[in-house]
């Protein structure tokens, strides 16, 4: 399992075993906070008691630490790990509440011989669990618990069906039915009766609710409230003993993030930009526009160009360091490799704005889907009778998407628009891509829309605004973006921090609404000073931005001038005939 | 564990009845009880005349027909409300027990041994099933064939294996059951297992098929078989056209549960290349007693059987059999120290523990009471 995950940390290596016998932890090492070997992992208490194995950073690590240091916590080493183990011994599992950061840790108490695995708030680290009945692995890989060669591979029907739906494997599914993910939130300890059932600690929709109902705020307070909480995050997301870079597109958001940087202070920043020689001269070129920016806050800036050789080239590495299926992911994988060859550790990413300021289409297309086709939600059979007759006018050559079928059966709810909107395949297609008994079986098992629908429960009603940012932070974003953030970066031993994803920078936006109302996906252009360039402000937004669909329809011998949702569901076929050919039954 | 926790317990095997089943649920209850619970049992089959039941548990006539038991079982349930706890004995019986546990509020526990959960059942077995609040299972196996057709959260599927009682422990071998049964001085290979035409899976045919060759090495061997049922007379005869040797393989019978720790312990070998057993508590009686053991692949028999007690092989590969059996007759005790996780004290925590962890899940709705 170590093995397996080295590139995950390269810089140091570790095992624990328990006194017993019973209790084993082992760790790979990436070294940022603290590189002495005085940092190396597993860590133990002073006592013994206690011992922990933890992935991630803990920004808010310092404060922390003074804290328990006013109670009399003495510290041995200068980590966010050792101050994990404090607070363990100060709080007890509601620690986690506390911790501003990216985190799965597992952390073995010999007083009460349980084990306490926790996930952050949002998702950001991966934690993934198998247990037989006897014994209980954990790893922030799936595929490190089968390197093991204990952990049965049988497949799971929820998790392919869900990978098949959206294009990444909903947690708490793997497509292995023995592994599951920790959801993003949660704790879960396991005592002497087994694991017990994931206990959340947090919530984004109830996080949502909350934040609706602070005080009304004008305009121009809201901009300032908003600069106020980027910054904050932003300077949260530098601590670090090695420099931090940031990876830069020529969107608003990962320019701002530079800027503030640059505001903040941090110098010799290096921005790194990925471009497709494919895009070269074409408005999909970002490295003009990314450069403009990069020369305005004064960073060192570094363009890796793909092009389709290389692509070819690395694609079955790709692949096979996807640890879930994904359809995406693979930006993320060159500018890792980009920023690893430029010697960089860490950098910063743009990942979750479109979530928190209204970023996607699916702001807009959910509410007025809602609205229109309500009606069709309460006329049980209309909405499956209308798919039928439009699948087959589609089938004749229509000229519409498949998913276009379902407008009347899914539009008329929040969950089901939201699936319509999200999803690569729909559930009346799994049929001809899985073996009807499997989808059959998943469909049941994963239940997809009362699972979308589960993501907007807040106790009270959340306003359109919310309930779509619920729903792209809490499915999309988690399920999708950060997994494919941590699988590429880590493959190339790159830490991606992600200011906007932070579950204390959500609560110090303004509520959704007023979000809505300063269009805040503008405002971020004005969150550095000086503000990002008018060329920046005025670039629209050009959606899928790597020739990748194109790139594997050429080889397989199709035209290449494909839209974005077929390139994704050709990658899907693609990825999973690649990745899981011992699943890819059809 | 609270003293004060009542539990209704639909049993197919209650007190006063023999088999796996029945054992199972009889250990069950009797550590529940030493913990301080209480329980009135409602069985399909055991009949308490003349036995002394654990204190704090009671057990109610047996019914066997299904609907007077299911009438009984929701009249009993209500008459003799509240109940903490509705625990099922079997997987057949889980929608009843789902509809109890419903219709008192309390908390619905299941228990699945083994075979029955190898084929998902009808939908309303399954949607009962799902409703469970925890499931206990005697194997890994078993487990695991649930979890494939189970819509239920792992963490709720827990491994309650067989115990094995105290009376078995390693001794000296009984020149009497030798002389008894005219074993002569040779190596004695035993098998303990119901000869059931519906439980041919557990291997004696293939033990048959291999012992010519084995009784050429080892002269004077012989097959001890215990157990009895349907399928005896048709597996004497398969004994005799395998073997052709009337004195090679001795059926005993059934050896009640006081006599068997001496069987084991006369014998050299366990061996039954089962290959659906739910656990096979015999295995680790054996073992228990010292014996060395030779299991089929298949089934939950790799919770049992581990490296330190014996080895498992295809039921269906004769030489393997063979070579197992040969490696093994003569390697000596085993250390039962191997077996200790599976003694009656460790299994009493452990089934006190799950029932504190059921008692700590929210209650369910109550619907009436």
């Amino acid at each position: 399992m170590n093995e397996r995950m080295a590139a995950r940390g390269p810089d140091g290596s570790g095992d624990w075993v328990s006194s017993d016998g019973r209790v084993a932890f082992t760790h790979r090492r990436l070294a940022i906070i603290d590189l002495s070997p005085r940092g190396a992992q597993p860590m133990l208490s002073a006592d013994n008691a206690i011992a922990i194995t933890f992935n991630g950073e803990i920004y808010n690590y310092q404060e922390l630490r003074a804290e328990l240091e006013q109670k009399g916590h003495v510290f041995r080493t200068e980590t966010d790990t050792e101050v994990l183990l404090q607070l363990y011994v100060d709080r007890g599992p509601a620690m986690v509440e506390a911790l501003r950061g990216m985190f799965a840790f597992a952390l073995w108490d010999a007083r009460s011989r349980s084990l306490l695995l926790a996930r952050d708030s949002l998702g950001i680290k991966p934690l993934y669990y198998a247990d037989d009945g006897w014994t209980l692995r954990f790893a922030s890989q799936a595929k490190a618990l089968l390197a093991g060669g204990a952990v049965s591979r049988e497949p799971d029907p929820a998790g392919i069906v869900g990978f098949h739906l959206f294009g990444s494997v909903p947690e708490p599914f793997t497509v292995w039915r023995s592994i599951r993910a920790l959801p993003a939130g949660t704790t879960l300890t396991v005592d002497a009766t087994g694991p017990h059932a994931p206990v959340p600690y947090y919530q984004v929709a109830a996080s949502l609710q909350r934040r609706a109902t602070e005080p009304a705020c004008d305009p121009a307070a809201a901009r300032a409230k908003l600069r106020a909480a980027v910054h904050e995050s932003v300077r949260y997301h530098l601590v670090a003993d090695v420099p931090v870079a940031v990876f830069l597109s020529a969107g608003l958001d990962s320019g701002a993030l530079l800027g503030t940087m640059a505001e903040l202070g941090v110098r010799d920043i290096t921005a790194v930009t990925l471009a497709f020689e494919e895009f070269r001269g074409t408005p999909n070129d970002e490295a003009p526009l990314a450069a403009d920016v990069a020369a305005r806050y004064g960073a060192r800036h570094i363009v890796h160009t793909v092009d389709r050789a290389e692509f070819e080239r690395d694609l079955p590495a790709i692949v096979e360091a996807m640890d879930l299926p994904t359809i995406d992911g693979v930006n993320t994988w060159f500018v890792a490799k980009a920023a690893r060859e430029a010697g960089i550790k860490v950098a910063l990413s743009g990942l979750g704005a479109d979530e928190c300021f209204g970023g996607y289409p699916s702001f807009a297309d959910l509410p007025r889907a809602v609205r229109f086709l309500r009606p069709f939600h309460f006329m049980p059979g209309v909405g499956a009778l209308l798919r039928g007759a439009l699948s087959t006018g589609i089938r004749l050559g229509a000229g519409w998407h498949p998913k276009a079928a379902g407008l009347f059966q899914y539009g008329g709810d929040w969950a089901g628009a939201y699936l319509l909107r999200r999803a690569v395949y729909m559930p009346w297609e799994l049929g001809s891509l899985l073996e009807p008994d499997l989808a059959a079986e998943g469909m049941r098992r994963l239940g997809p829309v009362g699972r979308i629908g589960a993501q907007l429960k807040a106790g009270r009603p959340l306003g359109a605004f919310d309930r779509v940012s619920a729903l792209e932070t809490a499915l999309y974003m988690r399920n999708q973006l950060l997994r494919d953030a941590d699988w590429a970066g880590m493959a190339h031993s790159i830490e991606i921090r992600v200011p906007y994803v932070d579950p204390f920078f959500l609560a110090a936006l303004p509520p959704g609404e007023i979000l809505d109302a300063v269009d805040a996906k503008a405002a971020v252009a004005d969150i550095p000073s000086p503000p990002l360039p008018e060329s920046i402000r005025h670039r629209a937004k050009t959606g899928f931005t790597t020739p990748v669909g194109q790139w594997l329809h050429a080889a397989a011998g199709m035209r290449e001038d494909v839209s974005l949702s077929t390139a994704s569901r050709a990658w899907a076929r693609h990825v999973w005939r690649a990745g899981w050919p011992e699943m890819a039954l059809t | 564990m609270k003293g004060d926790i009542r539990l209704l317990a639909l049993l197919t095997d209650g007190y006063g009845t023999r088999g796996g089943i029945a054992r199972y649920n009889q250990d069950l209850f009797g550590a529940l009880a030493d913990g301080g619970a209480s329980a009135l049992i409602l069985p399909r089959l055991g009949d308490i005349s003349g036995l002394t039941l654990p204190p704090g548990l009671e057990q109610a006539p047996s019914i066997f027909g299904r609907f007077r038991y299911f009438l009984r079982a929701l009249w009993a349930g209500w008459r003799h409300r509240p109940f903490d706890v509705v625990f099922c004995g079997h997987i057949y019986m889980a929608t009843l027990g789902w509809m109890v546990a419903r219709m008192l509020g309390a908390r619905f526990w299941l228990q699945a041994h083994g075979a029955e959960v190898n084929e998902a059942p009808g939908r309303l077995t399954r949607r009962a099933v799902e409703a469970a609040d925890l499931v206990t299972v005697v194997s890994r196996a078993t487990r695991r064939a649930l979890l494939e057709w189970a819509d239920l959260a792992p963490e709720r599927v827990r491994v309650l294996p067989d115990t094995v009682r105290d009376t078995f422990v390693p001794g000296p071998p009984s020149e009497a059951l030798r002389s008894k049964w005219s074993l002569g001085a040779g190596p004695i290979l035993l098998t303990v297992g119901r000869l059931a035409g519906s439980e041919r899976y557990k291997g004696h045919e293939q033990i048959f098929a291999a012992l010519p060759a084995l009784r050429e090495k080892f002269p004077g061997l012989v097959h001890v078989v215990a157990g009895e049922g349907d399928d005896r007379a048709r597996l004497e005869a398969r004994a005799l056209e395998l073997v052709g040797d009337r004195n090679a393989v001795r059926f005993v019978g059934f050896v009640a549960e006081e006599a068997l720790p001496d069987l084991y312990r006369t014998a050299d070998l366990f061996v039954m290349p089962s290959a659906n057993e739910g656990f096979g508590i015999v295995y680790l009686e054996a073992a228990a007693c010292g014996l060395r053991v030779v299991g089929g692949v298949g089934g939950g028999s790799g919770d049992a059987i581990g490296e330190q007690i014996g080895m498992r092989v295809e039921p269906n590969d004769r030489e393997a059999l063979a070579q197992a059996i040969e490696r093994l007759l003569f390697q000596g005790r085993i250390n039962p120290e191997a077996i200790e996780p599976y003694r009656r004290k460790n299994f009493a925590i452990t089934a006190r523990r799950l029932l504190a962890r059921l008692m700590a899940h929210p209650r369910r709705m109550k619907d009436a009471a």
